[in-house]
């Protein structure tokens, strides 16, 4: 199996598909040709993309087979107002090209309990749904799809798992039928079904609402934010408590990019607030932090003790962390 | 002795309802109808009109609540006469139930336990079960030798019904097996059984 250096894989790009007018599908393999790290259905990558402003750091969710240790495959939707990565992935990456991308993880894995497993997704959030069924596929679980998408060229991703899955899969936006009723597709529902969406941050929430109104618990509710949860905001200056260092983090950056530019290291998984990887202790501040995490709860935000550097900002004139 | 505290014991709820539901049922055995029915006394109306109770009068204390829960009007109430009617009551109940529904048990440490295994097999997490024990704790004991589940079981030593072998009663409940795990007593030295002490029931 190829082992990762400095916490990433060199993987080489085998092929590039378009797979509607934004998106397209990487097959990537090990540079030196050797297997793949297992994954499991739901899991990630990180790839470190080269742009003009830099490297950027983005997630992408595996929607190859778990059970295929010889390739990962991705989708890369083209953000054209985003910060450069997905368009570097579609202008300058070409088949042949090594990229360094981190070893999979899972945020977004399959329940193993539930006697029903019910997906939702929107456009793109259809990628992790993909080594998920896989999964289930071939344990025999029992599964059904509502995919969303915008149009009926948005659809191939869609058309090709009716194709693998047939009626279990129900397509919506396509020109066939109409928008999804969130609520209409929850409910009713046995006991010990769970939901599992990805999708625009609206599409999740509204899936979140619908199921707390008809009384789903969060134990039962999966989501995944495919979407970029997105640092930008004021710029503001943070102090690392061990070097003394003092660091600028411009409106354009997350606290934990700017602490990496400057040659430093945080720890950090999902780099999108989920993972509680980052989790850094506040030793300082004068001001108030802006919390954008799903990971801390409201007591420990309300502390001002800890913050998620990956997403989470600052509104301050200081600002210490131990790190 | 191989006793120490008993880390594995659940640690139990009291039953409130729980307002995110719209569908409730509480299922009680003989004492347990007593938090029942302050359960029932906290709910509102509505909640009143959403709820099954199944109870079983079977109770190894005696004590029984069945007058006082067949007083409330308003709810729906099951009742039978053994705790193994219960829990097929309870499976009844489940396999037409909807996501959204809550579920309340009380009674015996066995009786709690046997009514999770038949929630957990149908996918209901801990965020949508609430239980309340009531009464003794005397023990359900399940034997390694011969796979016999003994209920009410007092005392620290005991014989087991299957196999006739003398068991001690360990400190480790099993969830799984919703019972306690009995071994052969006399397993290390044959014929020198340990103190026949009563547990803590």
């Amino acid at each position: 199996m190829t082992t990762a250096h400095n916490g990433t894989l060199a993987l080489r790009v085998d092929r590039i598909e378009p797979v509607t007018p934004e998106i397209n599908r990487y097959t990537l393999s090990a540079a030196d040709g050797a297997w793949l790290p297992p994954f499991s259905g739901g899991s990630h990558l990180t790839l470190l993309i080269d742009t003009e402003n830099g490297t950027r750091r983005n997630a992408y969710s595996l929607m190859s087979s778990p059970y295929d240790a010889s390739m990962y495959q991705i989708a890369v939707r083209r953000i054209e107002d985003g910060k450069g990565g997905s368009v570097a992935m579609h202008r300058r990456i070409s088949v042949g090209d090594v990229i360094p991308v981190t070893i999979p993880a899972n945020l977004f894995p399959l329940s193993k309990h539930a006697r029903h497993h019910l997906f939702i997704a929107g456009g793109v959030g259809i990628t992790p749904i993909f080594a998920q069924l896989e999964e289930l596929n071939l344990k025999g679980g029992s599964f059904e799809v509502h995919l969303a998408v915008r149009g009926p060229e948005h659809a191939t991703l869609g058309r090709e798992l009716i194709e693998r899955y047939g009626d279990r899969v129900t397509l919506y936006g396509d020109g066939e039928r109409g928008r999804m009723d969130i609520a209409a597709v929850l409910a009713e529902r046995p006991l010990g079904t769970h939901v599992y969406v990805c999708g625009p941050a609206r599409m999740i929430d509204d899936v979140v609402d619908r199921a707390h109104e008809q009384g789903w618990t969060d134990s039962h509710i999966h989501y995944e934010k495919f979407e970029d949860a997105g640092s930008t905001g004021e710029p503001f200056t943070v102090t690392l408590a061990k070097s003394g260092a003092v660091i600028e983090v411009s409106p354009e950056q997350s606290l934990l990019e700017a602490v990496e530019e400057r040659g430093f290291k945080l720890p950090y998984l999902c780099r999108g607030g989920a993972c509680g990887e980052c989790e850094t202790e506040v030793l300082e501040l004068d001001g108030t932090l802006d919390h954008r995490d799903d990971w801390l709860s409201e007591k420990d935000r309300a502390s001002n003790a800890i913050i998620m550097p990956c997403v989470s900002r600052a509104t301050c004139s200081k600002l210490v962390i131990n790190a | 002795m191989l006793i120490t505290g008993i880390k594995s014991r659940p640690v139990y709820d009291q039953l409130v309802p729980m307002a995110s539901g719209l569908r409730h049922i509480a299922v009680a055995q003989g004492s347990g109808g007593k938090p029942v029915l302050r359960l029932l006394a906290e709910m509102t109306a509505g909640q009143r009109a959403s709820t099954t109770v199944v109870y079983s009068t079977e109770s190894f204390t005696g004590n029984s609540y069945l007058s006082e829960l067949q007083d409330q009007d308003d709810v729906e109430l099951r009742v039978v006469a053994t705790n193994s009617e219960a829990l097929q009551a309870l499976d009844d109940v489940l396999s037409t139930a909807n996501m959204g529904t809550r579920l309340y048990l009380a009674g015996s440490e066995g009786f709690i336990g046997t009514a999770m295994q038949v929630a957990s097999a149908y996918g209901l997490d801990r965020d949508e079960i609430l239980r309340e024990h009531a009464g003794s704790f005397v023990r359900r004991v399940w034997c390694a030798h011969c796979d016999t589940y003994t209920e009410n079981v007092t005392t620290r030593v005991f014989r087991c019904p299957g196999c006739e072998l003398d068991l001690v009663v360990r400190d480790h409940y099993s969830s799984r097996l919703a019972a306690f795990q009995g071994v052969k007593a006399d397993g290390e030295v044959p014929g020198e059984l340990p103190e026949i002490e009563e547990l803590d029931t």
